[in-house]
């Protein structure tokens, strides 16, 4: 298999996998989930060697229908794109988690369906993080936005379906934000191919150009849920289905943030702007972000709603360290977009098997489950450890890092909101912790549930597992990346 | 700076539909008069795309015996096919969510909503 | 008051705007980036190394071929997420969709019962023309489709929707529904295999024939795909009345 057939299979193959799933899957989808757990693993594969291609050799390309750049559409895998072997891990877990879940969860008839759209928002993410093409990025960002509004709304509750709305409506002006400053850019430069934007750009009229970035940049926030418009994110992470959360909680809002690396390689390439004024309000944003999110996190009693908010918060400490525009800076918050999706992964899995187990989902009434269900809440504290940011596990490295760039860029007071950042979280966590534990049970019929099945605890396990791996070998991404940042800075400092 | 506008006057068009569009999205209640206020911006944003590939005198880009050039430009129609059905399939599901809003709800009036939460 | 808010927040954006619209390349002009970067080439050669002679199918099918692919599995998105949202929910919370219909379709008059009759086998035909046209003058699978699509949500208006339905067996309308997405993959894999290239047409000059006899598969695939689509929406969407 050369490179270029495999970078058309991390696409095609789970394409195919989802339009197959509906005639493959049976009546009631009653193949689904084996033949959607198969197809993930064949991407799964063929990213492993993707990522693995790129270690070695570095950026690589390959041209649809043979037209050369800028004729054609291009796809691109440099070390960014490596996210894919993320979003595969994590579709595959979530989809082997599914098994028991949606079963109980969804109506019967939308199973089928829900199998269909998982694995079309997977090939959304993959062809969003590979393609080398503007407009391309905007069809494939259409796709997982798509399917993602219909996974938020299929367990068919009023409340889904409200959220689904109102995430609708959001996702729809922010893509449409983003078309239309692919129109502008296209105006300017007549081009398409993201790299051959960026080279001539150069010299183009400046107004045009700030806006066009202004748009891209709101319709990725939107995205990405920054702070002030992350007001669609808590609704429609908590009320998705679980699985569902952790994909669009640990992977979807990070597609906004891979489109602004993209934005940045376009941006610093051209040298048509200065981005500093950009960079500060992103820094600021994100700041508030990480305050804000964490705050409200403290209030809600609802444990998926509390991850939600904490989703925002540590949202705001990648935005944070991606407008830091130190090396540092970027380096951490580009890990920690791969590490958190880890453990929010870890986390919701989670909080998913004890909704299913217990059927409570409100902190209060999951006192005392630490004692039925061991494994699942030692994964959830691992989970909670890690985002707070302890020092043996995954969350730490790349805040650490971020801070770093914080002083680096000459804003050490950046760093010390970080610090108050991760002060406020892990109060909440530990308000988690303790009530698994160290709690009196209200309901005493907890202590009497089950651990959860093993195709739930599986996945759980093995991300918790993650988290803490890569607390360990944390450095082996930070200098996986290191040279893609380089290369990015470099184009900035000339 | 005006005369400039005058020139690109199907640019500032758009701009102008783009925000009542958006106008209609923010302050309209019900919920399917926000979503024709979301389909004015997409019409907005596919007319701009498309004057970008407009030429003076231009002539649709179809070869062949009697064609003559300037053609206009292929690009931007071709992107805003795709944006069409993009928009299409958008509708398709909002209305879904609607239908289904308004059975659970007996109502979509956004603030009537809110309230029964 | 949010009225008069929101009116004063839009005028304030769309200022800034407006200037960046004066400042782009003048509307119409042939010096503009967007007319000499990459459409000359398109213009000059489309025709002989594509396949088709109405540039904008070169684009769509040839050049920017996985666009339209990744477009094709927007609607297939579309169609599964209106299954998602629709499809008979918990038992008790809606009429299911196998509960006969509480509401029959009003009583259609015979005299539109006779002219859908009538005029179906023309709109068919134009349906078809439409789609094979694609390659030569305005039209292609989407528009076609879009026709055809029309008619069976006119043949279930009035003639019910078991009439219409008989147009696709339930045994395969999985497979119609995927369609076009499927086409895509068929050809892009061939491309593949035979060029080296996903979704590659051949190139030689004497095989210009192939290339066009591979963008009528593929506009059929996509008519195809997109009729059942667009009537599976309808269906889905009045079904449960």
């Amino acid at each position: 298999m050369t490179p270029s057939s495999l970078l058309v299979g991390i696409i095609v193959v789970p394409l195919a996998g989802a339009v197959l799933t509906p005639v493959i899957g049976g009546k009631a989808g009653k193949h689904a989930w084996t033949w959607a757990t198969t197809v993930m693993v064949a991407t799964s594969v063929i990213a492993a060697a993707l990522v693995n291609q790129v270690a070695r050799t570095g950026p690589f390309s390959a041209y649809l229908g043979g037209w050369e750049r800028p004729y054609g559409i291009e796809l691109r895998f440099d070390e960014f794109s490596a996210s894919v072997a993320v979003i595969c891990l994590l579709g595959l877990l979530a989809i082997v988690f599914s098994q028991k879940y949606a079963a109980k969860e969804l109506p019967p008839a939308r199973l089928g369906t829900y199998y269909t759209l998982l694995l079309l928002n997977l090939t959304g993410m993959l062809g969003f993080v590979v393609t080398g093409d503007l407009f391309n990025l905007f069809v494939f960002m259409e796709i997982l936005s798509l399917s993602g509004y219909a996974l938020v709304a299929i367990s068919g509750e009023r409340t889904a379906e409200m959220a689904a709305f109102k995430y609708l409506v959001m996702g729809a002006v922010s893509s449409l934000l983003v078309l239309f400053a692919i129109g502008l850019l296209y105006a300017l430069t007549g081009s398409l191919n993201m790299a051959d934007i960026s080279d001539r750009l150069t010299g183009s009229a400046e107004v045009p150009a700030m806006l066009a970035l202004a748009l891209l940049t709101t319709g990725f926030m939107v995205k990405a849920a920054l702070f002030p418009l992350h007001v669609w994110l808590p609704d429609a992470h908590a009320i998705a289905p679980s699985p569902v959360s952790a994909i669009l909680s640990g992977l979807v809002v990070k597609t906004g943030l891979l489109g602004m690396i993209r934005v940045y390689q376009i941006y610093y390439g051209a040298k048509v702007l200065d981005l500093s004024s950009l960079n500060t309000v992103l820094v600021w944003l994100g700041a508030i972000s990480i305050v804000m999110g964490a705050f409200f996190a403290i209030f809600q009693e609802d444990i998926k709603m509390m991850l939600a908010y904490s989703t925002i918060s540590n949202i705001g400490y990648i935005v944070m360290g991606l407008g830091l525009a130190s090396q540092y800076g970027i380096i951490g918050a580009t890990v920690h977009i791969f590490n958190h999706a880890l453990i929010k992964a870890t986390l919701f899995l989670g909080a998913g098997a004890l909704i299913y187990q217990t059927g409570y989902r409100n902190l209060s009434d999951l006192r005392g489950v630490g004692r039925s269900m061991p494994f699942t809440t030692a994964a959830i504290s691992v989970g909670a450890i890690s985002i707070v940011g302890m020092p043996p596990t995954a969350g730490f490295l790349c805040k650490w890092y971020i801070a770093l760039g914080a002083v680096q860029a000459g804003h050490p007071v950046f760093g010390v909101a970080l610090v108050f950042g991760a002060l406020f979280i892990f109060v909440y966590y530990i308000r988690m912790v303790n009530s698994f534990y160290f709690q009196a049970p209200i309901h005493p019929e907890i202590l009497e549930v089950k651990e959860a099945p093993l195709t739930m605890l599986a996945p759980v396990l093995i991300l918790a597992a993650l988290c803490l791996a890569m607390g360990l070998l944390g450095r082996i991404p930070l200098s996986f990346i290191e040279p893609a940042v380089t290369r990015l800075l470099g184009t900035l400092g000339g | 700076m005006i005369v400039h506008l005058w020139q690109n006057i199907d640019y500032v068009a758009s701009v102008v539909l783009f925000c009542i569009g958006l106008y209609c999205v923010i302050t309209k209640n019900n919920l399917i008069k926000k979503f024709i206020g979301l389909n004015i911006m997409e019409t907005s944003v596919f007319a701009f795309i498309v004057a970008l590939g407009v030429v003076d005198g231009g002539d649709a880009p179809i070869m062949g015996a009697g064609a003559r050039a300037p053609f206009t430009n292929p690009i931007p129609q071709a992107l805003i096919l795709t944006g069409i059905v993009v928009a299409v399939s958008t509708t398709a599901l909002a209305l879904s969510l609607v239908i289904r809003i308004y059975q659970h709800c007996g109502t979509i009036e956004a603030d009537e909503l809110r309230e029964m939460e | 008051m949010k009225r008069a808010l929101t009116a004063a927040f839009l005028v304030l954006v769309s200022l800034p705007l407006l200037y960046a619209m004066s400042q782009l390349p003048q509307h119409g002009s042939a010096t503009s980036p967007a007319y000499t970067h990459i459409a000359p080439r398109y213009l000059e050669r489309g025709p002989e190394e594509a396949g088709a002679e109405n540039v904008v199918t070169d684009v769509i099918l040839n050049y920017r071929g996985f666009d339209t692919n990744g477009e094709v599995t927007v609607i297939f998105t579309s169609l599964a997420a209106v299954f998602a949202v629709l499809l008979a929910g918990r038992e008790g919370d809606e009429r299911s969709a196998s509960e006969p219909r509480a509401r029959t379709t009003p009583e259609v008059s015979p005299v539109a019962s006779f002219v859908v009759r009538l005029l179906s086998p023309f709109v068919a035909i134009f349906a078809v023309y439409v789609v094979m046209n694609g390659h030569i003058s305005p039209g292609g699978g989407f528009q076609g489709g879009t026709v055809f699509g029309a008619l069976l949500i006119l043949a279930t208006v009035v003639l019910g929707k078991a009439t219409a339905e008989k147009l696709q067996p339930a045994r395969i309308r999985g497979l119609l529904q995927a369609a076009a997405p499927l086409t895509f993959i068929a050809v892009g894999v061939a491309g593949l295999i035979m060029f080296g290239d996903y979704l590659a047409f051949p190139k030689a000059a004497a095989l210009a024939w192939v290339r066009t006899l591979w963008l009528i598969v593929i506009e059929i695939g996509i008519g195809v795909g997109g009729a059942s689509i667009i009537s599976a929406i309808f269906w889905q969407m009045g079904g449960d009345r």
